[in-house]
């Protein structure tokens, strides 16, 4: 359930540990935290066993995460054209934004070495957590915890 | 001091003239750089360069007209370029910027490779291959070079002349990936082909390895050695070798233990080349997000090799190739993406001295403009890699020592 307050990262942590590996977590909205956008940014590609492993997370990440102020966005790491980029998303049944490639240089982020490679973007687009590798959807949401962007809930 | 040689037309020496203002800035030793005339079209990429025992230069590349993708060579005489060649085109295959085609060239013959899609599976490709014939002036048909049949991706090629007109390809095989619970791993796979592209052996040589690294293989004077990106079980994705000594494939070893670990694709595999005993390995490493290109080297045709050499660090991407000099010095070609991303060539004897580093050419970090490849000839390099400042196009130029 989704109640609007102040993040309260050390309760939440605290919350954290009291409840373990529990999956019940609701995001804050924008005008809990600031105006601005985080981003989570997912860079993909088709050829990637562990980035196709990854992206029902993230699909159910950018459902769940919708009315928040955290949006999940792609990238295509091999810089395929929009069009192309957006016929392989669809194949690889990628749900969440996929960005330009005009979008992702305004990101200005360093090319990961990796793939797949997650970071977290503060609305600065500071990069506030780089996740290197195919992920958990609970190393994600302890990255999104740790921001206190989202908390746990019983 | 580089120094510039100008070849070719006026309007290659106007080019030559204006790309000397950045070339001779950087200064790095006594070697001469020439940009060579390029004999790919607009629109080409994936270009590699290299010499067969006669001394005989040859480039290819791909060149991409809509969807349809078309392998071509070209070879370099004293006269300059030869009209350039086709191999193979076709609508279906798989063309990635990491994963391309190659060419390898004996007095004997050729072989090329490329990847196509399989008939199903979004991500399954097989690795296509056609074999010329000196004696014949002929290629043969394009045929698989795996006899699996599983649709799977197959690909990071190397492919090294033999004996007796003979190939050693090698490759991944990620046959194992599909139709078990749970999937398997990815393995790699080598066997020789002779001239009319049969399978003449074929050999399983590492059960579990990282999906998207380059394969890379050398001739010692013991026989061949193949470098690859492990994989283990947890996930540690060292640089290991194995060599083909009185018909047996070696246990494959590390040649150094990054202790890299990573639930991941680096995509940036090792290079391996050889000459005589002498064998030197790069490659890319990113331990603790801390980008590295190293260097080990081998006076015993790999049965062991040295401390490693730190080549590049921190501003890095790497994308390594290496070559070996007739004078025995050793080149590494890697990016440096402080600023603006340069294609660089690090110069080391056989100790591991680094004798000098230069600048070929500005580049771009992105994938488009691939992996820059190298290969030497006497005492030169020649070094091929894809200029996408506007419409991209295969560049070559030549270093001499």
């Amino acid at each position: 359930m989704l109640k609007p307050r102040k993040p309260l990262y050390a309760l939440r942590l605290l919350g954290l540990f009291i409840f373990g590996m529990t999956t019940f977590w609701n995001p804050l909205t924008a005008a809990e935290y600031n105006d601005g956008n985080w981003r989570i940014v997912n860079y993909w590609s088709k050829w990637c066993t562990p980035c196709r492993v990854e992206i029902p997370i993230f699909n159910d990440l950018s459902v769940r995460l919708a009315k928040s102020n955290v949006q999940v966005v792609g990238v295509n790491f091999d810089e395929d054209p929009m069009e192309l980029t957006l016929e392989i998303a669809r194949d690889m049944g990628i749900e969440f934004t996929v960005l330009s490639q005009e979008e992702v240089d305004l990101l200005a982020l360093k090319l990961p070495d990796v793939l797949p490679t997650t970071y977290l973007l503060s609305p600065s687009n500071k990069v506030v957590a780089k996740l290197i590798g195919q992920q958990s959807e609970q190393n994600i949401l302890d990255a999104l915890t740790h921001q206190g962007l989202i908390r746990v809930s019983d | 001091m580089i120094r510039l040689i100008e070849s070719g037309t006026a309007a290659l020496r106007g080019l030559l003239l204006a790309l000397s203002i950045s070339i001779t800035s950087y200064a790095a030793g006594q070697e001469q750089l020439t940009l060579l005339p390029s004999p790919a079209p607009d629109n080409s990429s994936l270009s590699r360069v290299v010499a067969n025992e006669s001394g005989e230069i040859y480039l290819s590349w791909v060149s991409q007209d809509a969807d349809q993708a078309t392998l071509a060579f070209a070879r370099l005489t004293s006269e300059g370029w030869d009209a350039a060649q086709v191999i193979g085109e076709g609508r279906n295959w798989f063309v990635n910027w990491a994963d391309f085609p190659g060419l390898s060239v004996d007095s004997s013959g050729m072989v090329a490779h490329w990847l196509q899609m399989s008939a199903t599976g979004t991500y399954d490709y097989d690795i296509r291959a056609r074999f010329y014939s000196q004696d014949k002036a002929a290629w043969t048909e394009a045929r698989t070079i795996h006899t699996d049949g599983i649709s799977a991706e197959h690909g990071f090629v190397s492919m090294l002349p033999f004996s007796d007109g003979t190939t050693l390809i090698s490759w991944l095989d990620g046959r194992e990936t599909v139709h078990s619970e749970p999937p398997g791993a990815m393995t790699l796979r080598a066997a020789i082909f002779d001239k009319s592209g049969a399978n003449i052996s074929e050999w399983k040589l590492a059960h579990r390895v990282c999906d998207c690294c380059q394969t890379s293989s050398a001739m010692t004077e013991k026989g061949p050695i193949i470098v690859y990106r492990d994989r283990s079980q947890q996930e540690v994705r060292d640089i290991y070798a194995t060599r083909l000594v009185d018909g047996a494939w070696t246990l494959p070893q590390a040649i150094y233990n990054d202790n890299w670990q990573i639930a991941g694709c680096p995509v940036n595999g090792p290079s391996v080349a050889a000459m005589n005993k002498s064998v030197a390995v790069a490659w890319f490493s990113a331990k603790d997000d801390i980008p590295k290109i190293q260097l080990v080297l081998s006076t015993n045709s790999g049965l062991s090799f040295s401390k490693s050499i730190v080549v590049g660090s921190l501003n890095t991407n790497g994308r390594v190739d290496t070559t070996i000099l007739e004078s025995g010095d050793i080149i590494v070609s890697w990016m440096d993406t402080a600023g603006e991303a340069k294609i660089m060539l690090s110069r080391f004897d056989i100790t591991g001295g680094l004798l000098g580093t230069t600048k070929v050419a500005v580049s771009s970090a992105s994938r488009r403009s691939g992996f820059p490849i190298i290969e030497a000839l006497g005492n030169s390099v020649y070094v091929t890699w894809t200029d996408i400042d506007a419409t991209p196009q295969v560049k070559v130029a030549r270093i001499d020592y």
